[in-house]
């Protein structure tokens, strides 16, 4: 789609350029206001979400001017025309769309980011002369800019073709066209037809990177389960490690986030694909993924406490809002702590034994099963490695509804918040195996079934976040006594929270009724059967 | 979308000048700005050198957001734009007289660019009318320039009671001192003593040269001389306004 604001030409010889000016200065007056050096460092937040959602975000770093609007200009344009949604000067790379100080853009940005931080996705060195179109009062109609473009290359760095950009001025339409006419017709210099940063992204080497959870490869009717197990934890390896630097150098909170959850999907695979690895290597994975979960937890747990801070401040009353100051600074304090203590952990020689391990194992595409197994190891033990991965998994998917259900119905008024999280833990695996093996089951079925337990789960997830932040809270408010921070006030003000959480429990227990109700009613339960049932996966299989 | 108008029922006091000096700081700043330049002199479109005409002139404009949007004009200045003057709003007055609701008919022609805009500025014509009700009503703040006068104090009491019958929101008026002689001394003495009736902000714009050669350049004075006492005191206001609005 092309742009009514702006039109893209490309040039190769600078003689094209000179007799687009020398035609245009029969007709207008033209002023060249001076030649521009930029970097512009285009984007975007690690899973590409301004990309995803067709628009393009930089920050062009001036370097050779003395310009009024300081030295940077952020931006965000509409990928598929170029046209600019926004363009603040700013004098650093915003890192969230938080910094941003106009409401429309900051809004913008936020709905697609939310916490993702924006992170440089690729560098462009720009030359830009820029001439204005004038009538008879100096007043600007039009703008051509020329670019010359550079962009580092994986080895080198490489020059692109050169653009002569054609800017229209609202309410000066005619002059716009009258110019393109000109550049079009008697110049005969091509539009651009791709976007420049597709063009940077391929001499770059820069691959827009597929959703972070989605196993590229699809599972067949003909693996087995060793197989399809080796890719999902090969693949969930590859995430671990693609948010790792991000986790260590605390870029966001979504990479540690991110990590986690391929971690315990991770051990959920072992856990409930069983009889795949003997019980000796099984035991080795389950408590070192375990400990990997234990060392991240501190982190992420205050890392929620930061996110949700300023929700909690404003559950308070006013005057009790400034009180809460402090315990915002212990929350920052100790989270430098554990995260330190995280990345000592990640730098261990049990780390990289336990992901030397992994790779070994798992993430060797030649391994077959027999080679993982000793010659010693019981076949009970591996008895499921070789058999078909869609009959293991429907097994173990359909049984793990049962037991949703059973615990499920267990819960009554009375019953200790426990029950709840244990069956929260159930709900997890089961959707992680739905959403692991979703290549077996018809789409419909799939993101219907999936759909209810969500709504299940975000009630569990919800009270359980709230068990943990209350009795955290106490547990801080104490420590922060020790450590001789807290003032009375303080301890008042997160008295007042824990009581304003409190009554937020209450409300999402007695929501978990009706929640349950909805994910257990008989044409749910009927449909769970026909999708998951192993009696219907073996008619399915006969037909 | 905020709509800031500058209001005075006198002519002269540096309405205009601050109307184009705050929405030029808005546009910098990256705020997407419009400025409608309602008085028929056009001293706001000459200051951006654009001609001062619409198409179906006043009348014309009236109508719809169709017609606003045809008439909006690109400013040399980076999301700063611009509805022209018009001879013909010099009977403006006349024209809401004949739509229903009159009074409140430029709210509702604005209402549609919220989306395209952070903030609009009117740069109002100095007179008590249909006009002055319609941008008073419209705007979410109202800053009228006074120069510090017995006179001109009283011009602000007036436009305060004029508020009061309409009916208007008070609280959005907002007032600062505008062409500070610091050598005189009633000048110093009402900006040492200001009215207690009404928002005063608390920066003043001084008399200046730079101001007048606005004219020479056709540009506001952050343009051509930023640092001086002039282009810093405007620079100030913005600021102090910013917080509010």
């Amino acid at each position: 789609m092309e742009s009514i604001h702006t039109a893209q030409f490309l040039f190769r010889q600078k003689t094209d350029i000179d007799s687009v000016f020398e035609l245009l200065s029969r007709e207008y007056s033209l002023h060249e206001t001076g030649c521009t050096h930029l970097i512009r460092h285009y984007l975007d937040s690690f899973d590409w979400r301004l990309y995803r959602n067709g628009y393009l975000c930089g920050w062009d770093e001036r370097i050779n001017t003395n310009s009024l609007n300081g030295n940077g200009v952020f931006f965000v344009h509409e990928k598929k025309t170029g046209d600019c949604i926004c363009e603040l000067p700013m004098d650093r790379v915003p890192r969230f769309s938080k910094e941003i100080v106009y409401q429309a853009c900051r809004k913008l940005l936020d709905e697609m980011l939310d916490v993702r931080a924006l992170m440089a996705v690729a560098t462009l060195r720009i030359q830009s002369r820029e001439s204005l179109v004038l009538n008879e009062d100096n007043k600007t109609l039009a703008i051509l800019q020329v670019e010359n473009y550079t962009v580092q290359g994986q080895t080198e760095e490489k020059q692109l073709s050169g653009r002569l950009l054609v800017c229209s001025i609202r309410g000066y339409k005619k002059v716009f066209k009258h110019v393109l006419r000109i550049i079009t017709e008697r110049i005969q210099l091509s539009r651009a037809s791709n976007g420049l940063i597709d063009e940077v992204f391929a001499v770059s080497g820069q691959n827009v990177a597929p959703n972070r959870f989605s196993v590229i490869r699809k599972f067949t009717d003909t693996q087995n389960t060793w197989e399809t197990v080796q890719i999902l934890l090969r693949h969930l390896l590859s995430v671990m490690q693609a948010n790792e630097p991000g986790m260590r150098a605390a870029i966001d909170t979504e990479f540690l986030h991110d990590y986690r959850v391929a971690l315990r999907r991770a051990r959920s695979v072992l856990g409930q694909i069983k009889h795949i690895l003997p019980n000796k290597s099984l035991a080795y994975f389950k408590r070192e993924l375990l400990w990997l979960g234990a060392v991240t937890t501190p982190t992420r747990d205050l890392d929620i406490y930061l996110l949700k801070f300023d929700d909690y401040r404003r559950q308070l009353p006013m005057e009790l809002q400034h009180d809460l100051e402090p315990f915002r600074r212990f929350l920052e304090r100790h989270w430098k702590i554990e995260h330190a203590r995280m990345c000592r952990a990640l730098d261990s020689r049990r780390y990289q034994n336990l992901i030397g391990k992994w790779q070994k194992i798992f993430a060797s595409e030649d391994i077959h099963p027999k080679h993982v197994l000793s010659r010693d190891t019981p076949p009970t033990e591996t008895c499921n490695a070789t058999k078909p991965a869609r009959q293991v998994a429907s097994q173990r998917i359909w049984k793990l509804y049962k037991r949703v259900l059973d615990e499920g119905r267990a819960i009554t008024a009375q019953s200790h918040d426990e029950a709840l999280h244990e069956l929260r833990k159930t709900c997890k695996k089961l959707r992680y195996l739905i959403e692991f093996f979703h290549d077996y089951f018809s789409d419909e079925q799939i993101n219907k079934r999936v759909r209810t337990l969500r709504r299940l789960q975000e009630n569990l997830g919800d009270f359980q976040d709230l068990c943990v932040q209350l009795e955290q809270l106490n547990g801080f408010a104490e420590q922060m006594q020790q450590e001789g921070i807290a003032e009375t006030k303080t301890i008042m003000a997160m008295g007042v929270l824990v009581e304003k959480l409190n009554e937020r429990k209450a409300l999402v227990r007695a929501e978990f009724g009706q929640r349950f109700k909805a994910f257990s009613q008989p044409e749910e339960k009927s449909a769970f059967a026909s999708a998951f049932s192993p009696r219907n996966l073996l008619k399915g299989t006969l037909a | 979308m905020k709509v800031i108008a500058f209001y005075n029922v006198k002519g002269g006091i540096g309405k205009t000048a601050a109307t184009v000096n705050l929405a030029y700081l808005a546009a910098y700043e990256g705020a997407r700005t419009l400025v409608w330049d309602l008085d028929p002199q056009g001293a706001a479109s000459f200051y951006f050198r654009i001609k001062p005409k619409v198409k179906k002139g006043g009348k014309g404009l009236l109508t719809g957001k169709k017609a606003l949007d045809d008439v909006i004009k690109g400013t040399d200045y980076k999301r700063l734009d611009l509805i022209p003057s018009d001879f013909s709003y010099r009977n403006l007055d006349l024209e809401l007289d004949d739509f229903k609701k009159s009074d409140t008919r430029l709210r509702k022609l604005l209402k549609p660019l919220a989306e395209d805009y952070d903030f609009i500025f009117l740069d109002c014509p100095p007179s008590i009318s249909l006009v002055s009700e319609n941008t008073l009503i419209a705007a979410d703040t109202v800053i009228v320039p006074t120069i510090p006068t017995t006179l001109s104090l009283r011009t602000l009491d007036q436009i305060l009671d004029f508020c009061n019958k309409m009916n208007i929101d008070h609280s959005k008026i907002v007032a600062f001192f505008s062409m500070v002689d610091s050598r005189k001394k009633l000048h110093k003495q009402i900006i040492e003593n200001p009215p207690q009736n009404v928002r005063m902000l608390k920066t003043c714009i001084p008399y200046a040269s730079d101001v007048e050669q606005m004219g020479i350049y056709r540009q506001p004075v952050t343009v051509f001389a930023r640092n001086s006492r002039a282009g810093n005191a405007y620079q100030k206001l913005w600021h102090e306004i910013k917080r509010f609005v």
